[in-house]
């Protein structure tokens, strides 16, 4: 059975989750420091043009992943300085890293633009694991990203939920003010988790290149990763093993057209394509309600620069 | 301990600093630009003198750069109109591209035959209720849920995406061009939608309705009883509903405005240049694009319109730059230095507007610590 659509299609899914759940990873860190930061497709695109040179020419995948998180945490630092130090709006700054973002990643990239990657990530086979009905390839026949991804997702969900620095970084993103008041420094754990959020967007797009499409073209690498990565972090109400089932389900919208067209099912693929975006406003105006938002836990104080003088 | 920065409002801002900060902030972008052109083993000097020529010393350079700058002009109102009150709907990319199907639906089903200014009204107005019916949701989520509009505008951004690709890609739908097979495109409007284009240019009677609106917009928001309201809603929900301000009305109010504003400009875009619904919207970015324009301006209309002027004639001057004969300057030369203007100018308006001081920190964080 392990070769019907459905099961391809499931493996294809989780491997999709791999670079949203990246992404959306890093910017729960950085929404949850109290930044938001829009500009995760520009990070992305940089992280994959940038992996995509360093793999080309060193050849090994490792340096070439290093290489493209350092290039998004470089960038995240333009968003970290203008929204932290000088308070600009967050929206504004962010959309301007996309547009900054996609212009130096096309620029630098024209002369990759269509060539292939001879290095990139393959699959490892668990032995006979890989061969169980529907779990082998789908948990047991991935790269190795797949397996880091979810070790990052509950180490992510560790630090925050039961580490002391974990705590002082939900401080930060709830009410700046009292973590400043008991010694936390605002700024810098500002600085840090928007940096984090860089890397892991820069990774993320990174593993586009290495992992799936071993190639570079401006306006298909990405396709509107980092924005579903935005999406992601809202349908996971910030909490980090939500956003790795999350970019499950969003991996699946995003690959299940295929077997939907062998089942005869005439789902056309662009309302596929709208589908995380329809589920999170969704998630967003029945759970995210003004009563509730406590619940749902979009962090107080994100998206508002914090002024110690005004305090 | 050390020394921190420490941001401080400056007291008094004056001409001077008005004028300077934008120059500084644009020499900035083409110095920090000028890096990656070196690396890429391009002549920044050069590059930089073409990009300036091709949009602004010749006619046909300033036509195409007004021309760029109409989309531009009203996705820049859109955001301001909203941003102004804080209140942040960043989803005028999505509500540009309903102007655009709902304009160009107006424009193939409804203007044959009719005499232009008819015709052409007629794709805006009907572009402006396109944008507004998507706004409609994040208003009403927003004003009676409180759900955040920053969110639930960017979703909707890429639902009207998708949609978008769907009537041209997707299906043969009404908007579809049937003659076209291998690679689908819109079908074209009849010329009575179409703007008139001035003399042999391109430039078309959009930039005069831009301005209009321009005008409109500045009028709304000084003289009238709603931007009032709009502007004490956004200063001060509470004193608001002290005043008998409706916050929930006007939070609607606004943001179907705002809608309207961005559904404009897709209309423009299929009357003035595109003459049909043109599904690779979001390489253009005109929305997201018309929110910087618009913070840069500081949310003021008159403002907006020269950013934009602006930000159009980087966007000329890089496709123009692809026209030119020996040493290929990748159009992309443009893009990025529009974003790394737009950065420049964000910070460098801080500066402006503040000083940025080195402090001891000691004294104060030794108390909190202890």
């Amino acid at each position: 059975m392990n070769d019907t659509t459905f099961v391809l299609t499931l493996a294809a899914s989780v491997a999709a989750a791999v670079p949203i759940a990246l992404a959306a990873l890093g910017e729960l860190l950085s929404e949850r420091s109290g930044v938001l930061n829009l500009g995760v497709e520009g990070m992305m695109l940089i992280g994959a043009v940038t992996a995509f040179q360093a793999g080309d020419a060193s050849g090994n995948l490792w340096v070439a992943l290093a290489v493209g998180a350092a290039a998004g945490a470089v960038f995240s630092l333009i968003h970290a300085f203008l929204c932290v130090t000088l308070r600009a709006n967050q929206i504004v700054s962010g959309l301007a890293l996309v547009i900054f973002g996609t212009g130096v990643s096309t620029f630098i990239g024209k002369s990759i633009e269509g060539e292939p990657l001879d290095t990139d990530f393959v699959p490892t086979r668990w032995g006979a694991l890989a061969d169980l009905p529907l779990v082998g390839p789908v948990l047991f026949d991935q790269d190795p990203m797949m397996y880091i991804t979810i070790v990052l997702a509950a180490v992510i969900a560790f630090y925050l939920n039961r580490t002391r620095a974990g705590l002082a970084l939900r401080a930060v993103g709830e009410s700046p003010a009292t973590a400043d008041s008991v010694g936390v420094a605002v700024a810098l754990q500002r600085y840090v988790h928007v940096m984090i959020g860089g890397l892991l967007a820069g990774a993320g797009g990174a593993y586009l290149v290495l992992g799936q499409v071993p190639a570079w073209s401006q306006d298909g690498t990405t396709a509107g990763v980092g924005w579903i990565a935005l999406a992601l972090v809202v349908f996971a109400s910030w909490k980090p093993m939500r956003v790795l089932l999350g970019a499950f389900l969003f991996g699946f919208a995003r690959r299940a057209n295929f077997w939907l067209q062998g089942e005869g099912v005439d789902i056309p693929a662009e309302f596929l394509s709208m589908l995380p975006y329809l589920l999170t406003i969704i998630v967003l105006v029945v759970w995210g309600s003004r009563d509730l938002q406590r619940r749902v836990g979009a962090p107080a104080a994100l998206g508002i620069p914090y002024i110690r003088d005004e305090r | 301990m050390g020394y921190t920065l420490q941001l401080e409002r400056r007291l008094s801002t004056n001409w001077k600093q008005a004028v300077f900060t934008p120059i500084l902030s644009v020499l900035a972008a083409l110095a920090a630009g000028a890096v990656f052109l070196l690396i890429e083993g391009f002549d920044p000097i050069s590059v930089y003198r073409e990009l300036f020529d091709a949009s602004f010393t010749s006619k046909f350079g300033i036509t195409d750069t007004l021309t760029i700058a109409v989309p531009l002009i009203l996705t820049g109102l859109a955001a301001a109109v909203v941003f102004r009150m804080n209140l942040f709907n960043i989803g005028a990319e999505g509500q540009l591209y309903l102007g655009a199907i709902f304009g160009s639906w107006a424009g193939l089903a409804l203007t044959d035959g009719l005499p232009t200014v008819a015709g052409v009204g007629l794709v805006l107005v009907f572009a402006a209720m396109g944008g507004a019916v998507w706004a409609l949701p994040a208003a009403v989520f927003k004003a009676f849920f409180g759900t955040s509009e920053i969110i639930t505008t960017l979703m909707l951004t890429f639902i009207a995406l998708f949609l978008m690709r769907y009537l041209i890609f997707g299906s043969s739908s009404y908007w579809r061009d049937p003659e076209t097979t291998n690679f689908p495109q819109g079908k074209r409007v009849p010329t009575s939608a179409r703007f008139e284009l001035f003399g042999d240019t391109r430039l078309h009677w959009g930039i005069v309705v831009a301005l209009g609106i321009v005008m409109l917009v500045w009028v709304l928001i000084r003289f009238t009883s709603l931007g009032f309201d709009m502007n004490v809603v956004g200063s001060s929900p509470a004193s608001a509903a002290y005043a008998g301000i409706s916050t929930r009305r006007t939070v609607i109010v606004a943001l179907l405005l705002s809608g309207a504003l961005g559904g404009l400009a897709g209309g423009a875009e299929v009357a003035g240049r595109a003459y049909a619904l043109d599904p690779n919207g979001l390489e253009l970015g005109l929305g997201f694009t018309g929110i910087v324009v618009a913070a840069l301006a500081r949310y003021h209309p008159f403002g907006i319109v020269i950013v934009a002027t602006f930000i159009a004639g980087l966007r000329n001057g890089g496709i123009a730059l692809q026209g030119l004969p020996g040493e290929r300057v990748p159009v992309e030369v443009s893009l990025m230095l529009q974003g790394a203007i737009l950065l420049c100018a964000i910070g460098g308006d801080i500066f402006a507007r503040n000083r940025l001081r080195l402090v001891r920190t000691a004294p104060q964080n030794v108390e909190a610590a202890s």
